[in-house]
């Protein structure tokens, strides 16, 4: 039973950040190799509404999700706006210098050291009973719940709202959309938005379970082929995936040796390249695009 | 005319390769990771030992000149700290410093050999060049020890046992650690106690539970982690919240003392060979003020191995008659005895063949749920280095 919970963990984790990627990469078809470090960023915001919401936890945690929204929006209006019409390679580029950029703002702000929001906030993260002798944390069952949640919030806003319709149209055909009257630039903003915004939750979330210092860059990373073996383009994918590469990773660590846990995404990645490179619910024409 | 002077000579200075600074201080130089996965253990170092050079040199330098540190970020990459210790070589420095993880150390060395400059690990952890017989440019002030680490260790949990320990172990999948644990290990097996189940643990992991459930279900009463505080930390918190009722016994990381405090359990046990702030040492007034003029934003607990390596630092320098040159600074280091005011268990002492310590002093502590405070279980226990 824990080790359903681990994998059911794990796979919440990686499908919270994952979606970050998809929804920018549907929408702009660009590859965002800052969302670690907007995640991280987002997560660091939470110090500083934990010292403004203090023993307010909800709030704290919502209103740094909300400041990530704005950081989102931010990065595409000031940085990716200017790469409309370049090269995509140019506007992946432009992420990681971002990346960078952000990683050097973090510890000139917050610091190097190891930092513990859930402290700031002065909640703490009890274990949880479950049945079958298993338990999880309380931060972990709160990042299970709120994949679900922005996961079934996706599909509702894609499906449902017009603004999602928008998005839909501006990744399915930007050139078709623009020509309906689709301000591409505002459906991308909202994109990035959107993106920093679910990021930001998993990494509020990482750091309300663990902690919090620079690492969760590399924590985002690994989410990456989470994304890939799904189908870079499609948030049923981005959850498939998650659930693949971590139901391997816990088997792997638990009944063969856990020194593979840092290569298993890349070799799930490498094998689902071989059977199918546009991933699980990949869209085969976008793979021929890219 | 003063000016067309100065002028004069500062074209001289870089006619001849020289930094001007180079005439009047003593010029050292660090790569560190003052950025990026690893800062967290090594920036406060740095920062504290900038702080302490910033004090030495208020109250007047070192033999009447000021010290003075440049400071470079490797951000834990090999290829950023080889391309640091070319810069610094290049700015003339007397020694190099290196306060970052493991990896950056081959080219450092390298580096440091083609020019005959000393290497001092400054809160990186002591390689065992350093042990005797030392290599006779690497030399090292940290707290941490591989090997004489493990042996207080594995000593300090057979002392305590009432039954015959079952043991775990956890590392993070570096060299250092991995190579520090597997020796552990076979020195648990050969003091009678039995190695139940290890945990390589990969240093960027979202969650710890599945590492520590795999721990947990091999049924250990100790677990035994070296690695650095991250990884230590959140293996036993994971094993906690999946109900492991055992004691942990870590390395005491400059992170230690704010985390026992933190974290509240008594039975995780924390052992080292630096004093914790609670001693309230005249020498920890010291570093209060110090990292108070330098508006360091760090914890004061986290400063006292950046001060020690700056208290090395200064007394290698000390002896260094001027002009000085990278042959006077190793003649000094290689009889070098440093009083570490009660920081340490006892002084720094580096001979001809030992640039460690020729004794590590270790202390354990843990939190006292009743005194509601961390407390000393085992006071300064002496290992001779060999």
């Amino acid at each position: 039973m824990q080790l359903a919970v681990n994998i059911v963990v794990l796979a919440s984790i990686y499908a919270l950040i994952a979606c970050g990627y998809v929804l920018i990469y549907r929408t702009s078809r660009v590859l965002n190799l800052a969302h670690g470090e907007l995640m991280m960023v987002t997560a660091y915001l939470l110090l500083t509404t934990a010292s403004l919401f203090s023993g307010h936890p909800v709030t704290a945690v919502a209103a740094a999700a909300l400041l990530g929204l704005v950081v989102g929006v931010a990065v595409y209006v000031v940085l990716m706006r200017k790469m409309t019409g370049e090269r995509v390679l140019a506007a992946v580029l432009a992420t990681v210098a971002l990346g960078i950029l952000l990683r050097g703002v973090v510890v000139l702000v917050w610091s190097a050291q190891q930092q513990y929001p859930a402290q700031a906030l002065g909640w703490t993260n009890v274990a949880l009973p479950l049945p079958g002798g298993a338990q999880v944390s309380a931060a972990a069952a709160a990042l299970v719940l709120t994949t679900a949640v922005v996961y079934a919030g996706l599909f509702a806003f894609l499906r449902f709202t017009r603004w999602g319709i928008r998005m839909r149209a501006a990744g399915q055909n930007p050139l078709l959309a623009a020509q309906r009257g689709i301000r591409l630039h505002a459906v991308f903003a909202l994109a990035w938005g959107l993106a920093t915004f679910t990021g930001g939750l998993a990494g509020m979330l990482i750091a309300l379970d663990s902690g919090l210092e620079q690492t969760m860059v590399v924590i985002g990373l690994k989410a990456f082929p989470a994304a890939l073996v799904g189908g870079l383009d499609s948030l049923v994918g981005a959850l498939a995936g998650a659930l693949v590469v971590a139901a391997a990773e816990v088997l792997l660590i638990h009944y063969v040796n856990p020194l593979l846990a840092d290569v298993v995404p890349f070799l799930v990645l490498i094998a689902m390249l071989m059977i199918r490179p546009w991933g699980l619910f990949g869209t085969r024409e976008e793979l021929d695009r890219v | 005319m003063n000016r067309a002077l100065a002028l004069t000579t500062l074209a001289a200075c870089l006619a001849a390769g020289q930094p001007a600074f180079g005439q009047d201080a003593y010029v050292v130089g660090l790569s560190g990771a003052l950025t990026g996965p690893a800062a967290a253990t090594y920036a406060p170092v740095i920062e504290a030992m900038r702080a302490y050079i910033d004090h030495v040199n208020g109250k007047g330098g070192v033999n009447g000149k000021p010290i003075r540190l440049i400071v470079t970020d490797n951000q834990g990459e090999p290829s950023r700290a080889a391309a640091d210790a070319k810069k610094l070589l290049g700015d003339k420095v007397l020694i190099l410093l290196n306060s970052s993880l493991s990896s950056t150390y081959a080219p450092m060395i390298a580096e440091s050999k083609r020019a005959g400059v000393p290497l001092f690990y400054a809160g990186a952890v002591c390689p065992k060049e350093t042990y005797p017989p030392a290599d006779p440019l690497q030399f090292c002030s940290t707290a941490f020890g591989a090997q004489y680490d493990s042996q207080f260790a594995m000593g300090f949990v057979k002392e305590v046992s009432k039954e015959t320990p079952r043991v775990g172990f956890a590392a993070m999948a570096i060299p250092i650690s991995r190579g520090e644990i597997d020796y552990a290990e076979g020195l648990a097996k050969q003091m009678g106690m039995t190695p139940v189940d290890k945990q390589i643990i990969p240093p960027p992991t979202p969650d710890y539970t599945p590492f520590a459930t795999r721990l947990k279900d091999a049924n250990p009463n100790w677990v035994y982690s070296w690695a650095p505080w991250v990884t230590q930390v959140r293996t036993f918190e994971a094993l906690r919240r999946l109900g492991w009722k055992g004691d942990f016994i870590a390395y005491a990381h400059i992170q230690a003392e704010e985390e026992l405090e933190r974290i509240k359990d008594p039975g995780l046990y924390v052992f080292g060979t630096n004093a914790f702030f609670q001693d309230d040492l005249p020498v920890h007034a010291e570093i209060r003020a110090a990292t108070h003029r330098a508006k360091l934003n760090y914890p004061i607990t986290q400063l006292t191995e950046g001060f020690i390596a700056g208290m090395v630092l200064e007394a290698a320098l000390r002896g260094t008659s001027w002009p000085p040159t990278p042959q006077k600074v190793l003649a000094s280091m290689n009889n070098l005895k440093v009083d570490t005011k009660g920081l340490r268990g006892g002084p720094i002492e580096w001979t001809k063949d030992n640039h460690f310590r020729t004794r590590q002093y270790y202390r354990v502590y843990r939190w006292d749920l009743t005194k509601n405070a961390a407390v000393r279980v085992k006071d300064w226990t002496a290992l001779d280095v060999r």
